[in-house]
């Protein structure tokens, strides 16, 4: 604990450039998963080969993913930003398809049958019920993504990797404590703050 | 909410990343290796340059001087230390020059012809292998220089890491340079333990660099290369042609920093870090001020 | 608005992978205000008929006509807003409290929010829910019953010429349904809504229609009144399906509808 309580302002720091990281990533990679959830959650032949292939992705070693594109990209923010983003890819869309088609079928039918056009329907109807698992997704994402992040450290400079990544250098357990305790916490706070969110849409159960 | 409404969101939201990169450009980018020697040095070259008003980017940890290299000629980094041993066996595969006036003037000349990168001054500090033992242990055996281990080996048991073993200039250099000798026993151990071993009477003679901290803070004694063995290692600021025509400024402060670094000051500087486990940015902050407070050499 | 006039002419359907039709030249016409029963055991074609009307089934022969005019030739969106639609799980939008619900239609029309709340408790007491104990319930806070007179609201809204109904009181419990079946006669009868509606219980199909279209595998057996089927069925197989059960106590039932609607036509 001697670090963090050395060198609060620091830690500090990289704990805002980390969630900045994570944040931004997570902003990315929603606006491509969302889109192309929904296009594969209405084919059935489509989305097993999609989320297969994003979960390929996923079981691949971050350090390895990492070196590569820190070949492509040099150091410094890019390469892990572009690996976040298509680590979260597998846990978003994913959760975009699981949500969608648990929507009843009855009501996408009554829906239908009522006249809403087809982007009527998936607004109106299956992505406000689909939303809560949505954000359980982005929950799941988020928090795997602050671990991932880590990594920054030691490619870029970038969040509280590097201060577990100079820790180990350095050989100052102090230094990787503090880091590592800082991602936790971080870790805990994001995830309250999804539950609440992801409780918050689900449809209400109190009565009228 | 509408789909249009929530793509304009995330574009505004993704917006700070690629403002982010292409800020970073206005930064200096200072590297450093993964030990903390390096870190020290670069730590020290990056609050020089901040302290005269340039704003710095850190990218240290590098992970090898192939890596560190990479990053410079692709210009993800515009400066590192670098140690003239290393530039001339490790990136230029050049045998070993034990003066350490010429390894510059060779590493100098080749990095600007080949890599367009520039030398800057080198510190005094050499941080080159080296052989260690105890006062009492070099007064009880005569040891003085590596002659003299060579001599005394089969009585000594040597306590090392990995590398040195390996290393075509380390152990099995050394015993063709001083005439095929033999230890009496070989252990390797944790470069953080291996002076340990020296002290807890586990071991005679140990390999070691001459900056570690261990030297000063264990008050061990270092046996003289008398037969030049060992490369120059002095080390200095390596920076990117472009990013000093960019910043001509780069140059006359790390210029007036790198010739303060000497042997006895990184070793104290290593072992504050490592011995008393404080933070670097602390150590090279006091380095800086001291050095202030002197009045300026040429 | 004028009710609806429902044309089917040699419609068929047949669902891909299936070597026989679903529904097989289907012919017959609901004049406007009826309320036409299609009968038959599952898996004979009524529920596919029911949603060629609405074009949620495509037809592979045939056509099927709406006020003149053929169903193809309309934009289905628009074609589906003005006929109502009420199926047997109801189908109430989990996220929407009722009076959403039912506001679902003209809300896609773009009444007013005060034209809407107007018909949604109108609606809610139309079909015998107190609108300010149920205007802001949840559909999961609703028994069976409820949620399809919930759904017959939502589907009458916008003042709809035609209505579709698949089975809408299988789901309900028994004594629940005679009420609902009750509300409907008189609920059609006051909106001269055009209604089809599906179900194979004889004994609402008695008690609902107007006339009776008889179903067995895509094609029809015989159309006619409620009397008509039970005192002169066309086939044996209508025969056995109308007087199975208690047929006695239907006899009764049938001439004695009759006799009011004669009585009061």
């Amino acid at each position: 604990m001697t670090y963090l309580a050395a060198h609060p302002a620091r830690v500090a720091a990289l704990a805002v450039s980390h969630l900045e990281l994570v944040g931004v990533a997570l902003a990315v990679a929603l606006f491509i998963a969302v889109p192309l959830g929904l296009w594969a959650a209405r084919r059935p032949n489509v989305a097993p080969w999609l989320l297969g292939t994003l979960g390929a992705i996923y079981t691949i070693p971050s350090l390895a993913l990492l070196a590569v594109f820190v070949e492509w990209f040099g150091l410094g923010f890019t390469p892990i930003f572009v690996a976040l983003v298509l680590y979260a890819q597998f846990m978003l869309a994913r959760n975009v398809v699981a949500g969608i088609n648990d929507v009843d079928r009855a009501q996408v039918d009554a829906a239908r049958g009522l006249g809403m056009s087809p982007p009527q329907v998936l607004l109106r109807v299956e992505f406000p019920q689909a939303l809560p698992v949505l954000i359980g997704g982005v929950r799941i994402a988020a928090i795997a993504m602050i671990s991932i992040a880590t990594l920054g450290g030691y490619v870029g400079g970038v969040g509280l990797g590097v201060l577990i990544f100079n820790g180990l250098t350095l050989h100052q357990p102090q230094m990787i404590v503090a880091g590592s305790l800082a991602a936790c916490a971080l870790a805990i706070a994001v995830d309250a703050t999804l539950r609440l969110a992801e409780a918050k849409t689900r449809p209400s159960t109190s009565s009228g | 909410m509408s789909i249009s409404r929530a793509r304009a969101l995330t574009l505004i939201a993704s917006a700070p990343a690629f403002a982010r990169c292409a800020f970073d450009r206005s930064h200096v980018r200072i590297g450093s290796k993964n030990f903390t020697e390096s870190f020290l040095i670069a730590e020290i070259y990056a609050q020089a340059l901040e302290n005269a008003g340039m704003p710095v980017e850190r990218l240290f940890n590098l992970g090898s001087t192939q890596i560190a290299m990479a990053a410079m000629r692709r210009g993800d980094i515009d400066c590192y230390p670098e140690y003239t041993g290393t530039a001339l066996i490790d990136v230029l595969h050049l045998p070993p020059i034990a003066d350490s006036q010429t390894a510059y003037d060779v590493v100098a000349r080749l990095f600007a012809q080949r890599y367009d990168i520039v030398w800057l001054r080198p510190s005094p500090m050499n941080d080159s292998q080296a052989l260690a033992t105890t006062p009492e242990i070099a007064a009880a055996a005569h040891l003085s220089t590596l002659s003299d281990i060579a001599a005394a080996a089969p009585h000594l048991r040597l306590a090392t890491i990995q590398e040195f073993l390996a290393r075509p200039d380390g152990l099995p250099g050394l015993q063709t340079r001083y005439g095929g000798f033999r230890f009496r026993e070989i252990r390797t151990y944790d470069i953080a333990l291996k002076y340990r071993a020296l002290l807890e009477n586990k071991a005679d003679v140990a390999s070691a660099f001459t900056t570690d901290g261990a030297i000063e803070s264990d008050r061990l004694v270092i046996l003289r290369d008398d037969r030049h063995l060992w490369s120059a290692y002095n080390v200095a600021p390596l920076a990117r042609k472009a990013a000093l025509q960019a910043r001509p400024a780069i140059a006359r402060v790390l210029n007036a920093v790198s010739p303060a670094i000497t042997d006895q000051a990184a070793r104290s500087m290593n072992a504050a870090v490592e011995n008393s486990q404080a933070d670097p940015a602390d150590v090279a902050a006091t380095f800086l001020k001291m050095l202030k407070g002197r009045p300026s050499q040429s | 608005m004028k009710a609806a006039q429902i044309a089917f002419e040699s419609v068929a359907v047949r669902y891909p992978g299936s070597d026989r039709n679903a529904v097989d030249g289907v012919s017959f016409d609901l004049h406007g205000g009826e309320l036409v029963v299609l009968l038959g055991p599952s898996g004979c074609g009524k529920s596919t008929l029911l949603r060629t009307v609405n074009r949620l089934v495509p037809l592979d022969e045939g056509r099927v006509v709406v006020d003149g005019r053929d169903v193809t030739q309309l934009d289905p969106v628009e074609l589906r807003r003005g006929i109502g639609y009420v199926i047997q799980a109801v189908g109430l939008f989990a996220h929407m409290s009722v009076a959403q619900n039912i506001a679902v239609v003209p809300s896609l029309q773009g009444w007013t929010a005060s034209q809407i709340a107007q018909r949604v408790d109108e609606l809610l007491a139309l079909v015998g829910l107190e609108p300010a104990a149920y205007r802001n319930r949840r559909p999961s806070k609703l028994s069976g019953g409820e949620a399809q007179r919930v759904g017959v609201a939502r589907a009458i809204a916008a003042r709809p010429r035609a209505l579709l109904m698949d089975e809408p009181f299988g789901a309900v419990d028994v004594l629940a349904r005679t009420a609902l079946q009750r509300e409907l006669v008189r609920i059609v009868s006051e909106l001269e809504t055009t209604t089809l509606f599906v179900t194979h219980d004889v004994d609402e199909a008695f008690r609902l229609a107007d006339r009776i279209v008889v179903m067995r595998t895509g094609r029809v057996e015989q159309v006619a009144t409620p009397l008509d089927l039970f005192d002169q069925p066309a086939t044996p197989y209508v025969r056995d399906l109308v007087h199975a059960g208690d047929d006695v106590y239907r006899r009764y039932f049938v001439h004695a509808r009759e006799l009011l609607r004669t009585a009061s036509a």
